[in-house]
């Protein structure tokens, strides 16, 4: 007698199971897109087909008095940089607009956007996304006469942390459209985006600049002093390559 | 300086056994590392090496990475570990190897640990980024330039004293050894109110030093410890836009503070250092008789003087231009150099303070430096801070002589 053909003894059929209860989501949660295909591909734009090498050795030098060996070594690395939740911010900067946070039960907003309210009584409130005037004041600046290798070229730059549209926290970035020496606390600023074609996604596609109307004070000692700290800054950026 | 992570560490151990000739491998029982960056050494995990290296397979291990505030967290975590009960000899290693990249990559390596979708890429590098906050700081607070230049000629100068010191080895004994408040002034520009000497250098170097139970310490290095009397850690926002309103911090110590020009995790953990040390905060800068703290930038070295509440608004110009912190002032910040003058390579840095501070409170120091000028006799009472971020990790310890 096959298997197939085999009686089993009758048996009540096991009930069928109860379709899961569907589980309330809790709204604090941030949803997670099950696959994201990246349809509008933009990855050659900027600084071509980057080829990542890897270990690349670029040579050795030798002390022949200390015994010593260096060796110059260059790694590089492409980063793929997934703003998932922040992306709503990262599109807003290529279309040339600004989102900012805000949370609904507090109020308080934000820029740059925190997914969650700061208050610990909030327990983690998600925040909503709201689109924000490009303007704002600055709260504190300084004037860079050095910086990483990625920004020497464009030395001296005043670096503004700036209150966007009653936002509760600063955000920092260049304000151009002024001398070094001749901005100020408090002073109105407005958002400038760079021209489209230009435009990463990245907080770089805008700068500050001073708002339409706003004349800097005349010179004084201390704008004397920085403009004469500027100097040797501006003639060392020329020797550049 | 040309050594490897685990030739600096070994070098260390050995002075340390010179120290401390009761001290051997075989006591250690746990070993903290103090690592800040994998970049900088091309090198992930690299305290595997190290320790692999000095001999300790089999001995538990881990390494703390906390930024400016490595060695202070590291220091931390084995002051933790003995008071658990689980250990009573823990070696604290730290190593930077900065010198392995160009001074502007190196610039742009550790503003990798600002928050990289903003500040870092427009541009802002650490001392940019503490530029903006000191410049607010001195106008709120009626300072100079030169008053924060004052913290870099102090420094600078005590760490000519100090062999060790970066300030004082290879390339850079060509500069001046009796720096002025005018050489700060004239030297380049790094981003107002900041000049190239208001700023802490780019460092290779290592540091090590023992955290034990006070009965191995009597037993085996009896006159040669000090005592951790009071430890805090304190955490603020990473971006110093972010704490303008921060909730955290108005509802403890009011609205508008710290804004961008206090530290307050330096406050608070001052403060809970201070409380375990039973020091009253409005007396602490009669009860402290020496301090090391972290001047990874002249303007922050005053800006710690206000949060460990040794002055504040009204009296802190004074306090600078009078000199307290000097040798022969009232309470003398940074005899060993500072990170200005013996150098800032993070992971070893919070453990070089610590080291320094022990020289001072156990009267090595005048065997430790060149000659007794940076001496501060009979200091029964030592503060080290460490500092990471920009003030988004802060350590504070108090140490005593027993």
């Amino acid at each position: 007698m096959s298997k197939k053909t085999q009686k089993t003894p009758e048996k009540k059929p096991a009930p069928r199971p109860e379709p899961a209860p569907k589980k309330a989501v809790d709204p604090r949660m941030h949803p997670i897109p099950l696959k994201v295909e990246y349809d509008d591909k933009h990855t050659n734009d900027f600084r071509g087909d980057v080829k990542e090498v890897g270990f690349h050795f670029a040579g050795y030098e030798w002390s022949s008095k200390e015994q010593q060996l260096l060796i110059d070594l260059h790694y590089d690395q492409l980063y793929y940089w997934k703003l998932a939740e922040l992306s709503k911010m990262g599109r807003g900067f290529l279309d040339g607009e600004l989102w900012g946070t805000q949370c609904p039960r507090c109020g308080d907003k934000f820029f740059p956007p925190r997914v969650n309210c700061w208050r610990l009584d909030e327990e983690l409130q998600r925040t909503d996304w709201v689109r924000l005037e490009p303007q704002g004041h600055v709260h504190t600046f300084t004037i860079a006469g050095w910086s990483g290798k990625s920004s020497l070229k464009r030395l001296p730059f005043v670096l503004a942390y700036v209150v966007v549209d009653g936002c509760k926290t600063a955000i920092a970035n260049e304000l151009r459209g002024v001398k070094p020496w001749d901005p100020e606390f408090k002073m109105p600023v407005k958002v400038v985006w760079a021209p489209k074609e230009e435009r990463r996604g990245v907080i770089t596609d805008f700068h500050f600049e001073p708002a339409d109307g706003w004349k800097p004070g005349p010179m004084n000692p201390e704008k004397e002093r920085i403009k004469e700290l500027c100097a040797p800054v501006y003639e060392w950026v020329k020797t550049l390559k | 300086m040309h050594l490897e992570p685990e030739s600096m560490i070994a070098n260390c151990i050995v002075e340390t056994q010179h120290d401390i000739p009761d001290f051997h491998l075989r006591n250690l029982q746990f070993m903290v590392y103090s690592h800040f960056s994998v970049h900088f050494g091309k090198q992930l995990a690299p305290e595997w090496i190290v320790h692999d290296h000095l001999g300790l397979v089999g001995v538990p291990h881990f390494r703390i990475e906390n930024g400016g505030n490595t060695g202070g967290s590291a220091l931390y975590a084995a002051f933790l570990a003995v008071k658990s009960g689980m250990f009573d000899v823990i070696g604290v290693a730290g190593w930077e190897t900065m010198d392995n990249v160009s001074q502007s990559q190196g610039s742009e390596f550790i503003a990798l640990a600002s928050d990289t979708r903003y500040e870092a890429l427009a541009g802002g590098i650490y001392p940019i980024y503490y530029a903006a906050m000191a410049h607010k700081f001195m106008k709120e607070n009626g300072l100079t330039e030169e008053d924060f230049a004052l913290a870099a000629v102090k420094n600078r100068n005590n760490a000519v004293d100090n062999e060790k010191s970066q300030w004082y080895r290879g390339e850079y004994q060509q500069y001046k050894r009796d720096l002025t408040i005018d050489d700060v002034m004239k030297s380049r520009l790094m981003s107002y109110p900041l000049k190239r000497y208001d700023c802490c250098l780019m460092s290779r170097g290592g540091a090590f030093c023992l955290i034990t139970s006070e009965e191995w310490a009597k037993k085996h290095a009896d006159g040669r410890y000090v005592v951790i009397d009071g430890a805090g850690l304190s955490s603020c926002t990473i971006r110093a836009g972010d704490r303008l309103n921060f909730p955290g911090w108005t509802e403890m110590y009011g609205e508008g503070y710290p804004d961008m020009t206090e530290f307050a995790a330096c406050r608070k953990s001052g403060e809970d250092a201070y409380d375990m040390a039973g020091i009253e905060y409005d007396k602490a800068l009669k009860s402290i008789d020496v301090a090391e703290i972290h001047d990874a930038f002249s303007s922050s070295e005053v800006q710690i003087y206000k949060a460990l509440h040794w002055c504040n608004k009204d009296n802190i110009r004074e306090f600078v231009r009078e000199k307290r912190t000097f040798m022969g002032g009232d309470l003398p910040v940074n005899p060993g150099g500072g990170l200005m003058g013996y150098g800032h390579p993070v992971g070893a840095t919070g453990i070089m303070s610590a080291v320094e501070c022990y020289y001072q409170l156990t009267d090595l120091t005048p065997k430790k430096h060149r000659s007794s000028k940076t001496y501060v006799k009979n200091a029964n009472t030592g503060l080290v801070n460490s500092h990471a971020g920009t003030g988004t990790s802060i350590s504070n310890f108090i140490f005593r002589r027993p």
